[in-house]
């Protein structure tokens, strides 16, 4: 018996009521990540793929298909610690400092704090915040807002990543670097990453898989594998391969 | 030009200001003449009557103070209960905005007649702080960031988790905005019982004593002790919501569109819901004067009181009455609403145009303002006499305040980064006002209004009560004296039921221009 899918999204549909009118927010969204995968979800602004990220998460109930998360449904994964999350914009509580906002999963998963601190020392480390640890969001920029995010969405060992645009407010070069980061933390965790984002370097940099999204209704058009050998060096980015790699799916973006 | 002092010393100095002049226009008699006493005057009254005080003082601490403590403990429970269950605060929607609307001076005789010793003051003042902190308990639970409750509930979270780490906290500063507006509430329940209920220590008490003395001097006295009680109240809780308020305003603007609240269940539901928020009150009415067991003469229930104005052989003069007082109190009632709404909305929105300006302003606001109604009275009495006007005035004094505080408190929250984006364009502060601080706000506009509407009547029956002798309040004050206790609980429930049309019109406005909007409302 193989381990089950860590992402398993089956014939996902979503429609939503606003200000009177119907959007079809997904139609017949399939999206299967083998357990250790990376994979990327591209598209343009309004195309769904947050929505079926907050789907997975279990934020929002499909109208029709089913999700599977490590093989348990959305919220029981994440009831069982399984699943890490970092949102598009930080989502930090203006009242906490950097350190407790990054023990909030632990709090809701009822984890003792003390057991961890290390590990929360560790993770504020990675994110280079380290003399950061009791700021409060108010007083730090939006990278280094970014950045708590990420460390938050480790906290817990995760075995299911989410992560949607977690590096949209950081300049290039920081994103860089965070994509390395994120690629060695990923490699170390052996957990399912699920990432959605607008920077089509960072998906081919990232990814095994690039999964293209398109809108009105939001649906995916094509999905590309990305063969590049890991652990994958910066070098990558000059590649002439990584090249053609990223015109092929701006290619797919743009009506392909 | 010499350089210009830092706040707080600033404040002072236009306080001496005002008291100078005050002193100087008090001494010469240029108020009606001698309504308005110099202040040291006033001072030297209050040292001879230094005796008589501290048993008033007790007794009005001891009863707002208990009801302060009831009230609020009441209050965010009921908060939180209604912020979790959506079914619950439809349900007790019409019990809310009857309390709310409760005109206490209204309710004052009838809980005399049902109750004894304290609990009638303790019950007002209760009364008085319970809607302004449930309302602030829910909007600031209600308001909460929703992607820091989704990052609860993407880890598995329920709604207890998203409680205790997120809600609660954020809604701080809303309901230490709510305890500092209930505070001088309190203040002015209490004295307010016992200015309807006799009995014998209280500053109500005491004021209602004085009043017909003719001295000036006393009644000023009076009503800077009680100035100084609610004033003191409100200053504890400003400057704990200021040391709170700080670190919980949100970094970015949270644009995400607000849950279209589901009509869960059926159209039988729904009704039986509807039907449920409109008999509830009622219910309760008539099992609170079961549960009291005061005879039905002096308690009347709902029945009571449609028999007396509908059935009995006086019906008609009760109509008759009814009316003529209605049409004295309405106008006046809508025209202070307006004036008081907009004073307060126009001097929140400039308070972003000139701090400093409101910054000096404050102080005189806030004293005039937390004064107790009822202690104010008079005092406008003396110096503007008993016609139209002084109406118009004591219910602007009393729409303003909460108004205010609600509008302050939904412009200090607007986010940074909206408010620098227009500015960073080259807006100048009104275009900025124009694009982010009003629409921003209106949420905390309309739930102002809200919070106003009955106030208003309030406002205008205190004054009717007191000085002008027409009215509802007049009408009251006379059925008290007569033991008419038909017209009592008649005037009571007409004035509760006017307050709950104007709110729930305001309610229905609220509703489509907010939805037009994207914006959710402050419930």
């Amino acid at each position: 018996m193989t381990a089950p899918d860590g992402i398993a999204l089956s014939g996902v549909c979503k429609t939503f009521t606003g200000r009177g009118r119907v959007v079809e927010a997904l139609r017949d969204v399939t999206l299967s990540c083998p357990q250790g995968s990376f994979t990327a979800i591209i598209g343009p602004s309004g195309c769904g793929k947050s929505t079926a990220m907050r789907i997975a998460m279990g934020l929002e109930a499909p109208d029709a298909g089913t999700v599977r998360i490590a093989g348990r449904a959305p919220l029981d994964a994440a009831r069982a610690g399984l699943t890490g999350i970092a949102f598009q914009d930080a989502a930090l509580l203006p009242w906490r400092s950097v350190r407790r906002n990054v023990e909030v999963p632990l709090e809701v998963l009822r984890r003792p704090l003390a057991a961890s601190a290390d590990h929360v020392g560790h993770l504020i480390d990675l994110v280079g915040l380290t003399g950061f640890e009791n700021a409060l969001p108010g007083e730090l920029s939006g990278g280094m807002r970014q950045r708590v995010a990420i460390a938050r969405a480790l906290v817990t060992h995760p075995q299911v990543l989410f992560m949607d645009e977690p590096f949209g407010a950081l300049d290039q070069i920081l994103r860089r670097q965070m994509n390395l980061e994120l690629q060695r933390i990923w490699a170390e965790s052996g957990s399912t990453a699920l990432l959605v984002t607008h920077g089509i370097d960072e998906a081919v940099f990232l990814a095994d898989s690039v999964v293209i999204m398109h809108a009105g209704p939001g649906r995916i058009v094509e999905r590309i594998d990305i063969p590049f050998e890991r652990p994958r060096q910066p070098h990558l980015f000059s590649d002439p391969l990584f090249h053609e790699t990223c015109d092929r799916i701006a290619e797919a973006l743009h009506g392909g | 030009m010499a350089a210009e002092p830092i706040a707080p010393l600033r404040g002072l100095r236009n306080l001496a200001i005002l008291l100078a002049i005050w002193e100087v226009v008090g001494r010469l008699d240029l108020v009606a003449g001698g309504a308005l006493p110099g202040i040291t005057e006033i001072l030297l009254r209050l040292w001879e009557d230094r005796g008589d005080y501290p048993r008033h003082v007790w007794a009005t601490l001891a009863a707002s103070g208990a009801g302060f403590v009831i009230g609020n403990f009441v209050a965010v429970a009921a908060g939180v209960l209604f912020a979790l269950s959506p079914v619950a605060l439809r349900l007790f929607r019409g019990v809310n905005i009857a309390v709310f609307a409760l005109p206490p001076i209204a309710i004052a005789p009838i809980l005399v007649l049902t109750l004894s010793g304290m609990a009638p003051r303790i019950v007002l003042a209760a009364l008085g702080v319970y809607f302004v902190t449930m309302t602030a308990t829910v909007i600031g639970l209600s308001q909460a960031d929703s992607r820091a409750t989704d990052l609860i509930r993407a880890y598995g979270g329920n709604r207890r988790d998203e409680l205790r780490l997120v809600l609660f906290r954020g809604a701080m500063p809303s309901i230490l905005a709510g305890l500092r507006v209930a505070a001088p509430n309190a203040v002015l329940g209490a004295i307010l019982a016992e200015f309807g209920g006799g009995g014998r220590w209280g500053l109500g008490a005491y004021l209602l004593g004085s009043l017909g003395r003719g001295e000036p001097d006393r009644l000023w006295g009076i009503g800077l002790v009680a100035t100084l009680i609610a004033g003191l109240s409100y200053g504890a809780f400003a400057l704990l919501s200021r040391r709170v308020a700080g670190a919980t305003r949100a970094v970015t603007l949270n644009s995400a569109i607000p849950d279209v609240s589901v009509q869960a269940g059926g159209p039988a539901l729904r009704v039986a819901l509807a039907g449920g928020t409109i008999a509830l009150p009622f219910v309760l009415w008539w099992a609170f004067i079961r549960l009291t067991g005061v005879p039905d003469l002096i308690a009347k229930t709902p029945w009571g009181v449609v028999d007396y104005l509908f059935l009995a052989h006086t019906a008609e003069t009760a109509q008759a009455r009814l009316f003529a007082a209605l049409a004295e109190t309405l106008p006046i009632t809508v025209l202070g609403m307006f004036a008081g709404l907009g004073f307060a909305f126009a001097l929140a929105v400039s308070s972003r145009l000139a701090p400093r300006a409101i910054e000096a302003f404050m102080p005189v606001a806030l004293i005039t303002q937390t004064m107790p109604l009822v202690a104010l009275t008079p005092l406008l009495v003396l110096i503007l006499g008993r016609g139209p006007s002084l109406t118009l005035w004591v219910t602007i004094s009393v729409t303003f305040f909460p108004a205010f505080v609600t509008l302050a408190q939904g412009l200090a929250l607007v986010p940074r980064s909206a408010e620098d984006l227009p500015r960073a364009y080259g807006a100048g502060r009104w275009r900025e006002i124009g694009m982010v601080t009003i629409p921003a706000s209106l949420p905390y506009l309309f739930a102002a209004t809200r919070l106003t509407v009955p106030r208003a009547l309030l406002g205008v029956m205190i004054a009717e009560w007191l000085a002008t002798g027409r009215g509802l309040g007049n009408l009251l004050n006379q059925s008290r004296g007569y033991l008419d206790y038909g017209m009592i609980w008649t005037v009571a429930a007409v004035s509760v039921l006017l307050s709950v049309v104007f709110y729930q019109a305001v309610v229905i406005v609220e509703r489509r221009v907010l939805r037009r909007m994207g914006m959710a409302t402050a419930e």
